[in-house]
């Protein structure tokens, strides 16, 4: 008893051990920008027209880019429940791909389709301009989307098959029926999107820095980039960082307490007992669902003819080896250490919840996914200027790097990971006490219930981790290329056949992994 | 599992320390395009090293900015020798930074045109900003930047928070404009295609058709009459003056090796690589007679106008809040 209480001891020490370390990070970073300029946030700066227009801009592209996202999401799950569609996996598996594509092969392929010689541009007549307002907006909803279908769906799937045997009995009319049973089957879940998207584009920043366009269209998270740049204004940046951090942070503690659904899991997508729609219904579930994969593939397509604009014989393959190596050992350390942390992490937030300290979880879980809020140019600069002067970073810059990695990448673990290890401990812990299992004993039980979650979320962030690129621009070196960092480089100097060969190679890569990923679940 | 974690961890270390060089005699900084595969990097190097013997080392940073940033952030632990590209509308900033020592060199040889005394800081090449037209489209190009920002030509720039052309055009408009240039960026945003985050954001798009006019330097025509055998990018002249641009080179107070970084410095002002950087950095030399491709005689001749260094320097924030101020409302 006494050693297991020990043991137990040692898993909560273990946990907060990790949080501290994440916390450190955030906090080392700031101190390395505070500490360097002498000087905190410059607050004369919120009375500048400048900043009003800034933060009204994060705020308004990214509730419009949610709103946006939302209510095309919304169709597109309604069919994919109702619909019986052909290639419902792959579909699903488009979505995560779509989710998790590298915002530079994104911007690529939407230069491609939509820029001022884009396949699709002599379409959108003479007044079209992508850069702006416009190509913000389309590469949120790109990304965004398609994880909210997954989300609904789920949403929609977690209707008990009573409700609609109801339905049948009290012959509820359409509009009844989305009423009284769609709908509040999926308040949680859009509550809980429009939170989580606005966070995620509010802090948008590769996206706003190539779509953009200038001062017109600029975020936060932009801005602080361009104050550190040729002012070196770091009392500008901080006041930009906390207002970034307060407002994302706030809405993100809203979320929290607005309770939690099961993210990207789908669990069952066996079919229940699902009212047949009529005939016409049909048919537009039908238009939606081709409509949806044509919106997801053309981005993707749009890259090929690229590879045929100019001439490649010069160029050879063998470039592009050394990079890809690069960023797949990356990205695995990153994951692996991302997902060692947050399982460390939820511990005491689990511990906390089955003790029915809710505050004290909820500050716990704020914390453990607080990099998803914080301003993650901040982040990456405040600890260059803390580490530059003691570290070659020159030479050894890549531990950096995969730090940073791994910080950014842990509260999409934590999020994953959570609902899971929260149902199992709602559903099993008291058990497993009861039988007094030790602790091998639990893992055996606990193991087959998680694992299907736990490889989910270990490819997510896999696939993140391989995307990234925002950090390794400022920290890159000649020793060693990424994959996305080549693929910015050759963007830089306008070698698009290169930058749309690299880029396809970096999309099948994730590709293959969500292919890989989604087998090994479903076998799981 | 465990067996996997190893070997990508002896990957990981195997990547790392392959990218590890013994401590080079001289370290320079610069900006990466400086040092890439067609910049004069590799050829002054080579050129250099044949010289002293030694072994000097080009670490490449973003842009001039970024060269600046980092000096501030090492202070006296700084492993530059020399720094090479910051330009001098810079060049206060870093002076202000005490880590920058006299260069002892004989600046008699420099063009007269450039009146160059500085104790500190040497002239490596310079050019003058100019907008690009291409002459099949444009007939008539503008005469003078008031008649662009009156125009409603399709305008490319880059930002001046972050590139260079950016900060000239910047300057561009205070000495053309004075008191009313907010109201001249108001008139050039209403018909600007994009503002860019660096230079060859905004050139590529201007090639590919995207503007009438994109900033650039008096010797992008050059370029393209050397690489590629076309004459009709060319430079409009404006009847205000042109901004200058002088990139510079400086050894630092820190350097553990000051003759070697004089040398190098004296180097790069030397023939031999005046003449290797205009054609590979598309900067005019700053020593007269140095034989070039003739391409370089045809360039314009422009009068220059702007501000000092140090008016530059008190100047840039106010300047920069209300360029921002102006362009984005």
């Amino acid at each position: 008893m006494i050693l297991s209480r020990l043991k137990h001891h040692s898993d909560t020490v273990a946990g907060l051990t990790s949080l501290a370390a994440m916390v450190l990070i955030s906090v080392a970073a700031f101190y390395g920008l505070i500490g360097f300029s002498g000087q905190g946030a410059d607050w004369q700066l919120l009375s500048d027209n400048y900043y009003q227009s800034i933060l009204l801009f994060s705020i308004k592209q990214a509730a419009l880019s949610m709103l946006l996202a939302l209510l095309l999401a919304w169709p597109v799950a309604r069919a994919l429940y109702y619909g019986r569609l052909p290639f419902q996996h792959s579909f699903l598996s488009l979505c995560i791909l779509c989710f998790v594509m590298p915002t530079l092969v994104l911007i690529t392929g939407l230069v491609a389709l939509l820029g001022r010689d884009g396949l699709l541009t002599p379409l959108l007549g003479e007044s079209w301009n992508l850069y702006g307002l416009n190509g913000i907006l389309i590469a949120h909803i790109y990304l965004n989307l398609p994880f909210a279908v997954r989300v609904l769906l789920q949403a929609l799937h977690n209707i008990p098959d009573l409700s609609w045997k109801l339905a049948v009995q009290l012959k509820f009319s359409p509009w009844q029926r989305l009423r009284l049973i769609e709908l509040p089957a999926l308040r949680g879940a859009f509550l809980q999107l429009s939170g989580f998207i606005f966070v995620l584009c509010f802090n948008s920043f590769a996206v706003v820095l190539a779509l953009g366009g200038g001062p017109r269209a600029t975020t936060l998270e932009v801005a602080i980039y361009q104050a550190l740049k040729y002012d070196f204004n770091i009392p500008e940046a901080l006041t930009l960082a906390w207002s970034q951090l307060l407002i994302a942070g706030a809405l993100f503690l809203l979320i929290a307490r607005a309770g939690r659904s099961n993210w990207l899991a789908v669990d069952t997508l066996s079919h229940q007992f699902t009212p047949q729609p009529g005939l016409f219904s049909q048919w537009g579930h039908r238009a939606v669902y081709l409509l949806s994969w044509l919106g997801m593939l053309l981005p993707m397509l749009a890259l090929i003819p690229g590879l045929y604009q100019s001439d490649l014989s010069r160029f050879s393959l063998s470039a592009l080896v050394q990079p890809t190596l690069t960023s797949l050992v990356l990205a695995l350390v990153s994951a692996s250490t991302a997902i060692t942390l947050a399982w460390l992490m939820l511990i005491p937030i689990r511990q906390a919840r089955l003790q029915q300290h809710n505050r004290r979880a909820m500050v716990l879980e704020w914390l453990s996914t607080h990099s998803l809020v914080a301003p993650a140019m901040v982040i990456s600069v405040g600890l260059y200027i803390l580490l530059l002067p003691h570290f070659d970073l020159d030479h050894h810059g890549i531990w950096l790097v995969l730090l940073l990695n791994c910080a950014l990448v842990v509260p999409y673990a934590v999020q994953q990971l959570r609902p899971r290890l929260l149902q199992y401990d709602a559903q099993y812990q008291h058990l497993s006490q009861n039988l007094k299992l030790s602790r091998r004993q639990r893992w055996w039980v606990e193991w087959p219930f998680i694992k299907p979650t736990f490889i989910s979320t270990f490819a997510l962030i896999l696939l993140l981790a391989l995307g990234d690129v925002a950090i390794i621009s400022i920290f890159g070196s000649d020793d060693w290329t990424t994959l996305p960092l080549l693929i910015y480089s050759y963007a830089g100097s306008y070698r698009i056949a290169e930058a749309s060969l690299a880029s396809l190679l970096l999309l099948l890569i994730c590709a293959l992994i969500v292919w890989a990923f989604e087998r090994a679940r479903h076998h799981a | 599992m465990r067996n996997v974690l190893n070997r990508m961890t002896v990957l990981l270390s195997g990547l790392t320390l392959a990218g590890t060089v013994q401590s080079a005699d001289l370290t320079v900084y610069t900006y990466d395009s400086f040092i890439s595969e067609w910049g004069p990097g590799p050829q002054l190097e080579k050129a250099f090293e044949q010289h002293c013997q030694c072994d000097i080392e080009f670490i490449g940073v973003e842009d001039g900015v970024s060269i600046l940033n980092r000096l501030r952030i090492e202070g006296e632990r700084t492993k530059a020798d020399v720094i090479l590209g910051i330009d001098d509308a810079l060049m206060e900033e870093t002076r202000a930074t005490g880590l920058i020592t006299e260069h002892q060199q004989d600046l008699s040889p420099l063009k007269a045109e450039l009146n160059w005394q500085d104790p500190q800081f040497v002239p490596v090449d310079y050019g003058y900003f100019a907008f690009i037209y291409d002459s099949r489209k444009i007939s008539q190009p503008v005469t003078s930047l008031k008649a662009l920002v009156e125009s409603d030509a399709r305008v490319l720039y880059q930002d001046p928070r972050t590139s260079t052309p950016g900060q000239g055009l910047m300057m561009w408009m205070k000495a053309v404009y004075g008191e009313q240039s907010s109201q001249g960026w108001q008139q050039l945003a209403g018909h600007t295609v994009t503002v860019t985050k660096g230079w060859w954001e905004a050139y590529s798009m201007f090639l590919k058709g995207s503007a009438d006019y994109v900033l650039s330097y008096t010797t992008s025509p050059a370029y393209h009459q050397l690489n590629e055998q076309t004459s009709h990018y060319k430079a409009a002249p404006f009847s205000e003056g042109h901004i200058a641009q002088v990139e510079l080179a400086a050894v630092t107070r820190t350097s553990q090796n000051p003759v070697l970084a004089r040398r190098f410095v004296s180097f790069l002002t030397s023939d031999e690589a005046q003449r290797i950087i205009p054609v590979t950095n598309w900067m005019l030399p700053v020593r007269d007679n140095v034989e070039l491709p003739p391409a370089f005689d045809q360039l314009m001749q422009p009068t220059r106008i702007g501000f000092s260094a140090s008016e530059m320097a008190d100047q840039r924030k106010g300047w920069l809040r209300e360029w921002r101020n102006a362009a984005a409302l």
